[in-house]
């Protein structure tokens, strides 16, 4: 039996439009701890992690370990027939093979069902060792939504370093070349505006910039996006869900020269 | 050609060891592929209406530049390394196979000019496919297209299936592709299948793991061998009567071909005289192939613009615009093969969460094959 109240539903809506085009299907897990999801994208180069703690849900029962298999486009349908004020119930039971979300009006005057059938997905459950990051950079989620759309429209890829004067983005195209610095910033009004670079070592990293506009989807989640790189791992892009969790996207790197790697 | 019946004796018998995959999720991995089994496909199908076929001003066939041009490029723009591997002396015993495949392209020779006398057009289809024969000519052909356009090619010492796997076994590439159920008997660890179909068909790859198809028949890799042999393999021919279920049957009761022979009613079952199922066990078991320490460069280089140009226009009358639109298609793909895969850093981990949904009904209700021996224990391992 499993019966999740989220309060806040219009973040449920908000999680699924930031990851339902990087991945078709996907299973969510629940546990004790929390409703989490981890997939792979088709061609297995990006992999989006989202977790939602127990403790953000009004009302969390779990009686035991279970992984329901979602289309996400199916779910995102759904889910937008919420109201963005409405309180989401997610419900299965043991053994069915449906999902049921309601939705609750604020008022309490409006109650809708939908039910949703699951699959069967054989995904791989990929271990995600915990890693010091060479760099970390955290700045505006809006700000790096920007340059990633910017960029996006002079090349294919980017490359991403990191310096101690702060974080250049530049890529290049048929047309031209494009850098931008985002400079070290504390010095703000509001602490969500500032650009925070710290940094161990100097990376520098190349990366598909059709991916990287993927998961700035996730930008209304939060107002920070912390991108952690080391030269010899994927990127991390994170957006914190308040209070509640997570939601974090992993690209592998694009490599130079490949020719001498005896990977099969 | 192949192994009779494996694919559908897996299906019922070993429904978790077969596993669709979408095209593009090979991106970036190594590929061996049966290159004779593909040249041959392409002779029947591509531009093909009749008896006419795709051909150079010197009326020289050239279907199979055509379909090797076209789909090799397909895997490359999806990041996929191919390499082809040909055959090389087909082993004593297959001879036998090939005399009779012989005999078969000629009467489907005769038939044709009966058909072509008749006029009529299925039948004209029908048999001008069935005398389709990959030449030398058509190899080289194949084997000089490859080098221009900067994919690898091996030449097997025998049969190019048992080089594939001796190449995924070392490790040197991901999988094989091949349509030949063969290469599971030769011990490939990873099989694909329909890899090479053409996009519109949009059938999905089908991934076998030789691995999962033992643990799943719960045999070993001699007595799944001896299974092949007894389902009727290219090396010799197979005991009237017994096909894949009753062999599996036998393989489970017997433990091995001796046993069986040993056990069997022979008044039912006809042995062939002089059968020789010893040697083609050995054939797939030790078949002649490059050792590992033999270095086999697997180099995928810039395609050759000029080569290819003078080669497929200038040679074999392909459209010069069609050309050099392909060859830029290739270059971009090589700048998209740099992408890394996330498995490269990342190692999959055993999950241990119970789906919602129970498997075991729904297996049953979208096979509806009898899989009588489900497996006992209801621990439902999630890979």
């Amino acid at each position: 039996m499993l019966e999740l109240r989220l309060v806040q539903g219009s973040l449920l809506k908000k999680v699924l439009e930031s990851i339902k085009d990087l991945v078709n299907d996907a299973n969510f897990d629940c546990s004790a701890t929390g409703f989490s999801l981890q997939a792979m994208d088709s061609s297995h180069v990006a992999l989006v992690a989202l977790l939602l703690r127990s403790e953000g849900f009004e009302h969390y029962r779990c009686d035991r370990n279970l992984s329901m298999g979602m289309n996400l486009g199916n779910m995102a349908k759904m889910l937008k027939c919420a109201g963005n004020d409405d309180i989401i119930t997610m419900k299965a039971d043991d053994g069915s093979d449906t999902v049921t979300f309601m939705f609750e009006s604020p008022t309490q005057d409006k109650i809708s069902d939908f039910e949703m059938k699951l699959m069967d997905i054989d995904s791989e459950h990929l271990g995600i060792p915990e890693a010091e990051y060479h760099a970390i950079v955290r700045m505006p989620s809006s700000e790096f939504a920007r340059i990633c759309k910017d960029l996006s429209s002079i090349g294919d890829t980017v490359v991403i370093s990191v310096t101690k004067e702060g974080v250049k983005f530049s890529t290049r195209g048929d047309i031209g070349t494009a850098n931008v610095v985002c400079r070290q910033n504390t010095t703000v009004d509001k602490p969500e505006d500032a650009t925070i670079v710290e940094m161990n070592e100097p990376v520098s990293l190349t990366f598909a910039l059709r991916y990287l506009n993927s998961f700035t989807k996730a930008t209304p989640l939060s107002n920070m996006v912390t991108i952690s790189l080391s030269s010899e791992l994927p990127v991390v892009v994170e957006y914190k869900i308040a209070e509640m969790g997570y939601i974090r996207f992993y690209l592998a790197p694009k490599i130079e020269d490949d020719d001498e790697d005896n990977k099969p | 050609m192949g192994i009779k019946g494996l694919t559908k004796l897996l299906a019922d018998n070993a429904p978790k060891a077969m596993k669709e995959q979408k095209f593009e999720s090979y991106f970036g991995r190594k590929i061996a592929i049966d290159a004779s089994m593909s040249i041959y496909q392409f002779l029947i199908v591509v531009g093909r209406s009749g008896t006419e076929m795709l051909t150079n001003e010197a009326g020289e066939v050239t279907s199979h530049l055509q379909g090797m041009f076209t789909r090799t490029i397909r895997l490359l723009e999806a990041g996929i390394k191919p390499v082809y591997v040909f055959d090389g002396k087909p082993p004593d015993l297959k001879k036998q196979e090939l005399a009779k495949r012989y005999s078969k392209r000629a009467d489907a020779t005769e038939d044709l000019s009966d058909a072509l006398e008749a006029g009529n057009k299925e039948d004209i289809e029908k048999f001008s496919k069935r005398t389709v024969k990959v030449t030398k000519q058509h190899n080289d052909d194949c084997k000089k297209l490859l080098r221009l356009m900067g994919v690898p090619v091996i030449e097997a010492p025998s049969e190019a299936e048992a080089e594939c796997a001796a190449l995924c076994k070392a490790d040197k590439v991901y999988a094989v592709a091949s349509e030949d159920m063969d290469s599971l008997t030769f011990g490939a660890p990873r099989f694909l299948r329909h890899l090479m179909d053409p996009s519109s068909k949009k059938i999905p790859v089908m991934e076998f793991e030789v691995s999962k198809v033992l643990e799943e028949l719960n045999l070993t890799m001699d007595q799944f061998i001896d299974l092949c042999i007894l389902s009727g393999c290219d090396y010799c021919d197979s005991i009237r009567g017994i096909g894949g279920q009753t062999a599996l049957k036998l393989i489970r009761q017997h433990g091995s071909i001796e046993h069986i022979l040993e056990n069997i009613n022979k008044e039912r079952y006809q042995i062939p005289d002089d059968w020789p199922y010893q040697e083609a066990r050995r054939l797939f078991k030790e078949p002649s192939v490059f050792s590992t320490d033999e270095q086999l460069e697997l180099k995928w280089t810039a395609p050759d613009e000029e080569g290819l140009i003078s080669f497929l226009v200038n040679e074999n009358g392909f459209n010069s615009d069609r050309i050099t639109k392909a060859i830029e298609k290739i270059k971009a793909a090589k700048n998209k093969s740099s992408q890394g895969r996330l498995e490269s850093f990342f190692k999959p981990v055993v999950g241990t969460s119970v789906p919602v949904k129970r498997k075991e009904t729904t297996e049953k209700a979208e096979k509806g094959t009898a899989n009588k021996k489900a497996k006992a224990g209801g621990g439902k391992k999630k890979k």
